[in-house]
């Protein structure tokens, strides 16, 4: 377990942009930290469902990239200031109120990250 | 010292100081003699300023127990540093990381019960009283030691800390515990998130900054790399509006890990472009106290390493491994001339009016030189020539930058813009002479006085005089200015290096040149003769062949060691070297065995080897644990009772970075089927180093034994390496004079090149090579011996230089 404290992996998390999609949801990220790669998208829980990378698209900079294309190999920029929406489909997973969401993603540096936030939709 | 500071700089006896400090590691590099060396080569490059990590580990082998003695001196040290004119950044830990083993942590506190390591499980906060406890103890050892130099200006507590809910009880305790103990001066830690952390629980808010840590990155393709550090004086003023900015690690190199891509990758990779960006951006930010990491390089000998990294810690450092100069040092010597020029440690930024895709500039205005400097990056793979708002032009070679002064009032002129950069001045009241880089695509712009262009040959000069007051520019091109020296308002020219004494420092036959404003030039011919055949290596004469190692034989008498109580790990058995060897009698009805042992392992039944693995495996920033099942039948177990042995090689604890330092090495799990409970007995060291009689009839472990002498000469610095250029073994450990001094491990990249230490260096000399060597390659012990006379064991001398005073 890589040492980010929580509370600084949090600040990713763009408060308030939990959306719900017909088939899914949708959240954004931004990258509030320092310049970096994302080298993998494990996987998204929303409530008690569970997105797997290939469920998973990441829109950033006007590039869409599927959760299994990222990868060590083939890891994405995610400089500082930019912004992300995360879009999980396939599966309904929003409920009135507050939702859990876990996001783990990996980064080169620091290992496996997790995002767990909660949020209104 | 009556240091303060301010929101531009340290202030030290009521004078502005710009720190321009470079990272040493004494234990890395042993000896007051390598100390002193290191050190006054880097004042030769203008730092003024010395990073020194305390390693508790180093100093202590068992509560209670500290060790400042020999080698371990650290007043010598901190003597040394004082003696070459460098301020000293003490940074005592507890926790230093430094890729050390088990991040300076000493192991006996690694296995204490109720304590908690840096206070912290993952990254769960988990306040441990007793470790506190054992802090003050480090505390009340180190500190008093520390105050006693005056130089010492800046103290820091902890390192890169941080954890899920950042409660300030610990950092605030360990503040305390400084002040109690009389430190006076700022009291800092090093935020690795930049994220102003403990901003609040300390003095100067510091920061560390890697924008190149993944060596298969190229940071020139991806320039955003550089995102944090062009925003890092909003960090800064955020986290702390009055302390000056402070990049307590700055990049100027970067280490290498097992199975690496080489220490020769990185300096490639980084260059002298990467050194001279990382630090006229931070300039370009306001940062008035910058830190080198390193600016030494080191060695890992002993037990020094954490498991991530291998001997070498040369980390491409301007002064490497060696303590040879390198291009990034002729870099850094540049900025820092520079800087001890004009002092830079009041600015201001700024605005201007520029954008253009790929470039970086920043103004700032100077407070004490009543000037600009115009800050300019050139990220784009060509020159470039780019228009800036002045209506002057910079040009920029590919993955440059430059600082340009603007409005630069000297005592006979004014430089209303040069893209052509200031090496160095020197200056009395009436007169300056002012040393340019020689650039064939750069101008210097002379109010009133002209365009000079910057294509010039060394030493061609314009002198302008105003009001009874000269200013002389002189040029010199970059090799000159590699090879020139700025000392005490004077400078050295054609010269590898000199010393703060004035001692020149040249490889072969040369003309010094001095400089200075009253005596104007001089010569002084250096002749090095005896020099010439330094460079050729010698191979060594093998003198005996021996195994070594008894442990391993049916017959051995282990009756004397610890018998294990509980677990069978290393921390658990409180064994901390690097091999610990495991006997036990196991009777022939078993059918197999499973074990997991940290990091490398051999197996050996009745004095056969039926298992030798390497198990050191790191995914994902973790360490993978590897189980393994041997299966065994009547033929391995041909006794009723049959002897078990099992050597285990810990190359090291966790760091801490990332992973618990107590992470457990040796042997970590080890079952029998049918289950039956195992007595094992343990030692640990290898035989050579316990003892003297260390005869045995197997092959596994074999000894060679080389000699060789040095020649020690006054005022001649030389360096000299061991070379395994053709070695075919995969495992061995490296003894010069008894001293552990390398580690050679077959991986996907090797080291084969091995820094034989000059502190453990004597006229006559000893070298022994343990090899551990895999069943198959041994099967016929005389065989072996006789394959082994034909190991090349080559020494050379890396660099040599002839110092005149």
């Amino acid at each position: 377990m890589a040492i980010v404290p929580e509370f600084l992996i949090k600040r990713i998390y763009q408060k308030g942009s939990l959306k719900k999609l017909d088939d899914g949801a949708s959240v954004v990220l931004k990258n509030v930290l320092g310049p970096g790669f994302i080298s993998g998208f494990n996987y998204v829980k929303i409530n008690d469902t569970v997105f797997e990378p290939k469920d998973v698209k990441f829109v950033t900079n006007g590039q869409e990239l599927s959760g299994i294309e990222v990868s060590e190999e083939h890891p994405i920029a995610f400089r500082l200031g930019q912004s992300g929406t995360l879009i999980m489909s396939g599966k309904s997973c929003i409920i009135e109120g507050i939702n859990k969401i876990v996001i783990e993603a990996m980064n080169p540096e620091a290992g496996r990250v997790e995002l767990k936030i909660e949020d209104v939709a | 010292m009556n240091i303060t500071y301010d929101r531009y700089s340290l202030i030290i006896d009521g004078e502005r100081v710009f720190i321009r400090s470079g990272a040493f590691h004494y234990f890395r590099t042993p000896g007051e003699e390598l100390a002193r060396d290191r050190f006054m080569k880097m004042k030769s490059g203008g730092y003024n300023a010395v990073d020194i990590y305390f390693n508790w580990n180093y100093h202590s082998s068992a509560p209670g127990e500290y060790d400042f003695s020999g080698i371990k001196d650290v007043r010598k040290v901190l003597n040394a540093a004082k003696e070459a004119g460098l301020f000293v950044i003490a940074r005592p830990g507890p926790f230093i990381n430094a890729e050390v083993n088990a991040g300076g942590l000493p192991f006996w506190l690694l296995r204490m019960e109720d304590v908690v390591p840096r206070n912290r499980v993952g990254t769960e906060y988990r306040y441990s009283p007793k470790y506190m406890q054992y802090i003050s103890e480090w505390y009340d050892h180190i500190i008093p030691i520390i105050k006693e130099f005056d130089n010492v200006i800046l103290f820091q507590i902890e390192n890169e800390y941080a954890t899920d809910t950042m409660e300030e009880d610990y950092m605030k305790e360990l503040y305390k515990m400084v002040r109690d103990r009389g430190i006076t001066c700022p009291i800092f830690h090093n935020d690795a998130y930049f994220a102003g952390l403990w901003a609040d629980c300390i003095d100067i808010y510091a920061l560390d900054l890697y924008p190149y840590i993944n060596p298969n990155q190229n940071w020139k393709q991806d320039s955003f790399c550089f995102d944090t550090l062009d925003n890092v004086e909003e960090i800064f003023r955020s986290a702390k509006e009055d302390s000056p900015p402070f990049i307590a690690e700055m990049q100027s190199g970067w280490f290498d890990k097992w199975d690496g891509s080489g220490y020769k990758h990185i300096r490639d990779a980084l260059g002298d472009e990467h050194i001279n960006i990382m630090t006229k951006t931070a300039l370009s930010q306001g940062v008035t106290l910058f830190n080198h990491y390193m600016t030494v390089g080191g060695t890992n000998w002993g037990d020094l390493a954490c498991d991530e990294v291998y001997t070498s810690y040369e980390f491409t450092a301007p002064i490497d491994e060696y303590g040879v100069l390198q291009n990034n040092f002729y870099k850094a010597k540049e900025i820092n001339y520079f800087i001890d020029s004009f002092g830079f440690s009041c600015t201001e930024p700024k605005d201007i009016d520029f954008y253009e895709e790929n470039i970086y500039a920043k103004m700032r205005h100077d407070n004490s030189n009543d000037c600009d400097w115009l800050f300019v990056r050139n990220m784009n793979d060509e020159l470039k020539e780019i228009n800036l708002p002045n209506g002057k032009k910079a040009t920029l070679k590919p993955y440059d930058m430059k600082i340009c002064p603007v409005n630069l009032k000297l005592k006979g002129c004014e430089i209303e813009f040069s893209d052509v950069e200031i090496f160095a001045k020197l200056e009395n009241e009436k007169e300056d002479a002012v040393f340019m880089i020689a650039d064939k695509n750069a101008k210097i712009f002379i109010k009133d006085g002209g365009i000079i262009d910057g294509d010039k040959k060394d030493f061609t000069n314009y002198i302008f005089e105003k009001d009874g007051k000269k200013t002389q520019i002189v040029f010199l091109t970059k090799n000159m200015a590699d090879r020139s020296w700025l000392l005490n308002n004077k400078m050295i020219f054609n010269a590898d290096y000199v010393l703060p004494n004035g001692a020149a420092a040249v490889d072969k036959n040369t003309e010094i040149g001095y400089y200075d404003l009253k005596y104007k030039f001089s010569k002084k011919p250096c002749i090095v003769n005896e020099f010439k055949n330094y460079s050729k290596p010698e191979k060594l004469k093998i003198s005996e062949i021996e195994f070594c190692a008894p442990e391993i034989d049916s017959d051995y008498d282990y009756s004397s060691w610890k018998t294990v109580k509980d677990k069978t790990d290393s921390l658990s058995c409180e064994l901390y070297d690097e091999f610990v060897w495991y006997k036990c009698k196991i009777p022939d009805n078993l059918t197999e065995i499973t074990l997991s042992a940290r990091h490398l392992f051999a197996v050996y039944i009745n004095g056969k080897e039926v298992l030798n693995r390497n198990s050191y495996k790191l995914e994902k920033l973790q360490e993978v644990p590897e189980t393994i099942s041997i299966p065994l039948n009547n033929k391995i177990l041909s006794k009723k009772l049959n002897e078990l042995t099992i050597l285990v090689q810990n190359i090291g604890f966790d760091k801490g970075f990332s992973g618990d330092t107590n992470n457990p090495r040796g042997l970590v799990l080890f079952e029998t089927e049918p289950k039956i409970p195992v007595e094992f007995k343990v030692c640990e060291k290898l035989s050579i180093e316990r003892s003297k009689k260390y005869e045995s009839e197997n092959p596994y472990l074999t000894k060679i034994t080389a000699h060789f002498d040095v020649e020690f000469k006054q005022n001649v610095f030389f360096a000299k390496y061991l070379s395994l250029e053709d070695f075919k073994y995969r495992r061995a450990t490296i003894y010069l004079n008894g001293v552990k001094i390398g580690r050679y491990i077959k991986r996907t990249h090797v080291q084969e090149k091995f820094y034989l230490i000059n502190e453990f260096l004597k006229p006559h000399n000893t070298l022994e090579i343990v090899v551990w060597e895999k069943d198959k390659n041994v099967k016929s012990p005389w065989g072996f011996k006789f394959d082994m006379k034909n190991v090349k064991m080559v020494i050379g001398t890396e660099k040599m230089y002839q110092l005149f005073k």
